[in-house]
């Protein structure tokens, strides 16, 4: 008995000192939005493939990209023009996976603002995130042909806070939303989908790549991190997968994790579903023709592009070949 | 590595420096006192340079003050804008309106010993909500314009100033109230001829502290919902963007700004209170 | 100064803050109502308004009730170490508060005590240090964080504190100088003549005249280093701690959990100023100090 208890601890010592340590960094705050690795986790698929995961939160004040730029993180979740912009300006960020296959992003406004289509966003208060998240917005505004300096025929932009007050307080006529977040909190605020005009990104055809995986291309010249990463994405996949087909366990694993206790059921449930759409459809290759679309759609900014020149060597496809083969 | 040698050879020297013209007549000018700070702030840069070349830091991490002075070159047009909308819409008018209401409700409570018990635990109370909190909830309901900036900046300077001008009033001696007593002085003059002028040292060290939360109050309550430019704005997105060498230069024109208007309440308690022992050095 | 007499005047003053209090909710939240009533097409009277006003999900202001009720919930009704516990995230917040004001009484005194000590430190270093506090410390945040993992540091503890610290010793730096400062001539060439040298007059002269002044700046130094360590929540991730609460509570549209986290860390301030107080009186009563 006490040769078999040595040899398990020793065993369990083993594995666990050779447990590659990898730091994921959120884009945003532990939500359904991440449920894929949290679900990983949880399930015990980074420990199957020897990898002690630490999940690090985002927020408000947090950069991912300058978490990287500070080795804080060895990958990150981050939408693409993002990535794309830090790459440009000197930071050399690689996509090595992209779990989401669409885009969430949507335009919400209120039915009684006047707006029907697009070109009525004209002399309008449109609400914005930014910290990454105004690409799009930007680039599909400039195709519109709208200024967003303020002035005459164009729009006011609103740098939104982080939830839908701008829309319920009547402070600007359409606010950003997520599909799976801030549309809902519209509607639990009382306003009904008849009152609300939406306009979504994939519709519009201004659509961009969001939550995927981001390391840096000098790391991933050390085949050791690029083994680790493999083994990450495989997990990381199966993850999702796992939270795409079982959306309220996987609502009730990142309830779990939130350190916070101001998350609730309801809403993590409900996000959950949402994302599970977004994920549908992709084993976490990059789909290199979105991606070029997306590149197309950040250079169409008019006067002023996200991105001046088309990016070589933004993505990869080395890590998700290894890790879906089998 | 040599950049960073040389950068602490000319902080050393520059030191040595500013400890021999600390001790010569020099210090005693104008131009003395201005000059001292000066050399130890452009050694500080001259570090910072130093330290950045030397130890080879990524200009997305720290950017070099060079790149920082570059970026401000190339971008006054959008510095002035921020500037305007953060400083002189919001910062200003919010510690002008929360420093006159403390002024105004100090007073009043002046008389009212009963009041005053009541209100300063209560005021303590609510200076304590923090600014995080705060901010939202003021952005929600002033709308997005320098209003909400400047409302926060109101609360954030409301208590600080009202903690220190009520100290300041009871700062005058037994001995000086009962002479403008036998002199037949009324409430109103005792309080215009002696409490206010006795109280002015802590009005003055109130209004330094209140103008830097003034600044703070305005940037941090651009970052929970502003119109597309203002400092709090502009540094909030350019982390975003890593464009940190924009948001070192609006760090460096926030701490112009600041100081400008730490000088300047610095210069009227200069002129005011001239006779407090701590303006005699 | 007996019981009543300092109760008496919080409570008339509270009880008049929440009738304010609960005219203002009305007032705000009735917008709200009558925007709604007009969107399903119907009317609401005054009567029936008001009722509602109470109880909305989302209300522009919450009336004293509602964040009263939350407020019980999230102390009293869970337990302590519930990650939906106010007391524990307060703990979490108060721990990094003391650290930054710890750390910033410290470099507070010291820095005052060289500045008025040497001319050139108060030439040179002076005049930075109040410079220091226009640098808004939101932006300087994640710049701490970034550079403190690059130094290997992967707690965030020590940010925290170091950006709580940077709030809070400067009104102890200001406070002290002048307090510092603050004996006049006559009490110096008074030292003199005892054939004090400089430790001495210091000591038994400078320290205890800046008393007063060092104690009012800690009430305002605490308050700061808890309002920097809210800050200092944002950037590490918002995970724990009161600041995190607010911001969850704000981005997913519940006000009732942000409201009663915002009073919770008030809340706290108010304790701690209280404790500072009571310190500040021992102090002075130890130090012969004329009430």
């Amino acid at each position: 008995m006490k040769k078999l208890l040595t040899a398990a601890a020793l065993a369990a010592m083993a594995t666990a000192a050779s447990a590659e340590d990898v730091k994921l960094q959120l884009k945003w705050v532990t939500q359904a939005q991440f449920a894929g690795y949290y679900v990983a986790q949880a399930k015990g698929y980074y420990e199957e493939e020897g990898l002690n995961v630490t999940i690090l939160p985002g927020g408000p004040d947090i950069a991912p990209t300058q978490v990287m730029a500070g080795g804080g993180a060895d990958v990150m979740v981050d939408w693409m023009p993002s990535a794309l912009a830090a790459r440009e300006k000197g930071l050399p960020l690689v996509n090595i996976a992209q779990p989401f296959a669409s885009s969430g992003m949507m335009l919400t406004c209120m039915a009684d603002s006047g707006i029907k289509e697009p070109k009525d966003f004209a002399d309008k208060t449109l609400g914005v995130w930014f910290g990454g998240n105004e690409y799009p917005f930007l680039s599909w505004m400039s195709q519109l042909g709208l200024k967003t300096d303020g002035s005459a025929g164009g729009v006011t932009v609103l740098k939104q806070g982080f939830n839908v007050d701008p829309l319920l307080q009547k402070q600007a006529a359409c606010i950003s939303t997520m599909t799976y977040n801030e549309y809902w909190q519209v509607i639990d605020a009382g306003i009904t989908p008849e009152q609300l005009v939406t306009f979504k990104y994939q519709d519009m055809g201004v659509a961009t790549l969001e939550d995927g995986l981001y390391v840096l291309e000098d790391k991933l010249a050390d085949p050791a991190f690029q083994e680790t990463m493999v083994k990450f994405v495989r997990a990381s996949m199966k993850g999702w997968k796992y939270a795409e087909a079982n959306s309220d366990e996987a609502a009730m694993i990142v309830l779990e994790n939130d350190q916070t206790g101001a998350q609730t059921e309801v809403h993590q449930k409900r996000m959950m579903g949402e994302i599970a759409k977004l994920t549908a459809g992709s084993n976490g290759a990059l789909d290199v023709a979105a991606a070029e679309k997306t590149v197309a759609t950040l250079m169409a900014g008019g006067s002023d592009p996200v991105i001046t020149k088309a990016p070589e060597g933004a993505w990869t496809s080395a890590i998700t070949d290894k890790a879906l083969a089998e | 590595m040599s950049a960073l040698l040389f950068a602490l050879l000319v902080w050393l020297a520059a030191w040595a420096l500013n400890v021999w013209l600390a001790g010569s007549p020099v210090a005693k000018t104008r131009f003395g006192k201005a000059l001292v700070p000066l050399i130890f702030g452009a050694t500080l840069l001259v570090l910072w340079e130093g330290l950045v070349r030397g130890l080879g830091i990524a200009p997305v991490i720290l950017p070099a003050p060079s790149a920082i002075a570059a970026k401000i070159a190339t971008s006054l047009p959008m510095l002035w804008q921020d500037f305007a909308q953060t400083i002189l819409k919001g910062a200003i008018p919010g510690f002008l309106i929360g420093s006159g209401a403390a002024f105004l409700t100090a007073v009043a409570i002046d008389r009212s010993p009963f009041l005053q018990r009541g209100l300063l635990p209560i005021g303590n109370f609510v200076a304590a909500l923090p600014i995080v909190g705060l901010a939202p909830i003021l952005v929600m309901w002033f709308g997005f314009g320098w209003e909400s900036k400047a409302a926060v900046v109101v609360v954030m300077v409301f208590f600080p100033m009202l903690v220190n001008i009520v100290a300041g009033l009871q700062a005058s001696e037994r001995m000086q109230r009962d002479l403008m007593a036998t002199w037949g002085a009324s409430y109103l003059q005792t309080l215009v001829k002696l409490r206010l002028p006795a109280a002015l040292p802590f009005v003055f060290n109130g209004l330094k502290i209140a103008s830097t939360l003034a600044l703070i109050g305005a940037i941090v309550a651009e970052f929970f919902g502003s119109p597309t430019f203002g400092m709090g704005f502009r540094i909030s997105t350019e982390v975003g963007r890593l464009g940190l060498d924009m948001v070192w230069a609006e760090i460096a024109v926030a701490a112009l700004a600041g100081s400008l208007l730490y000088g300047i309440v610095a210069l009227i308690e200069r002129w005011m209170t001239f006779w407090h022992p701590s303006q005699r050095h | 100064m007996s019981l009543r007499q300092t109760v008496l005047p919080i409570l008339t003053i509270l009880a008049g803050i929440i009738v304010l209090w609960y005219l203002a909710a009305v007032w705000m939240n009735s917008t709200w109502i009558y925007d709604q009533a007009e969107r399903a097409g119907t009317t609401v009277s005054f009567a029936e308004m008001v009722p509602q006003t109470m109880s909305l999900d989302r209300p522009l202001l919450p009336p004293p009730h509602q964040v009263g009720a939350e407020l019980w919930k999230g102390l009293f009704g869970q337990a302590v170490t519930s990650k939906r516990s106010l007391v524990y995230h307060g703990f979490v917040t108060f721990k990094g508060t003391m650290m930054g004001f710890g750390l910033g009484i410290i470099a507070g005194v010291l820095l005052a005590m060289a500045i008025v000590r040497f001319r050139v430190m108060d030439m040179s270093v002076m005049p930075w240090a109040i410079i220091s506090q226009t640098v808004p410390i939101v932006a300087l945040a994640p710049m701490i964080i970034t550079l403190s993992s690059q130094l290997g540091l992967s707690d965030r503890d020590v940010p925290k504190a170091i950006i709580a610290a940077y709030l809070s010793f400067f009104p102890v730096l200001v406070s002290m100088v002048k307090g510092l400062r603050a004996p006049d001539q006559m009490q110096l060439d008074l030292l003199k003549t005892y054939g004090a040298g400089e430790a001495a007059t210091f000591l038994k002269l400078r320290l205890p005249a800046s008393m007063p002044y060092f104690f009012a700046s800690l009430k305002v130094a605490v308050a700061a280093s808890l309002v920097g360590t809210i800050v200092g929540e944002l950037p590490t991730g918002a995970i724990e701690g009161l600041g995190a609460r607010m911001l969850i509570g704000s981005q997913f549209g519940e006000p009732l959990i942000m409201w009663a986290a915002l009073f919770a860390a008030a809340i706290l301030a108010g304790l701690l100023i209280v404790a500072v107080g009571i310190v500040e009186r021992l102090a002075r009563k130890r130090m012969g100090v004329p009430a």
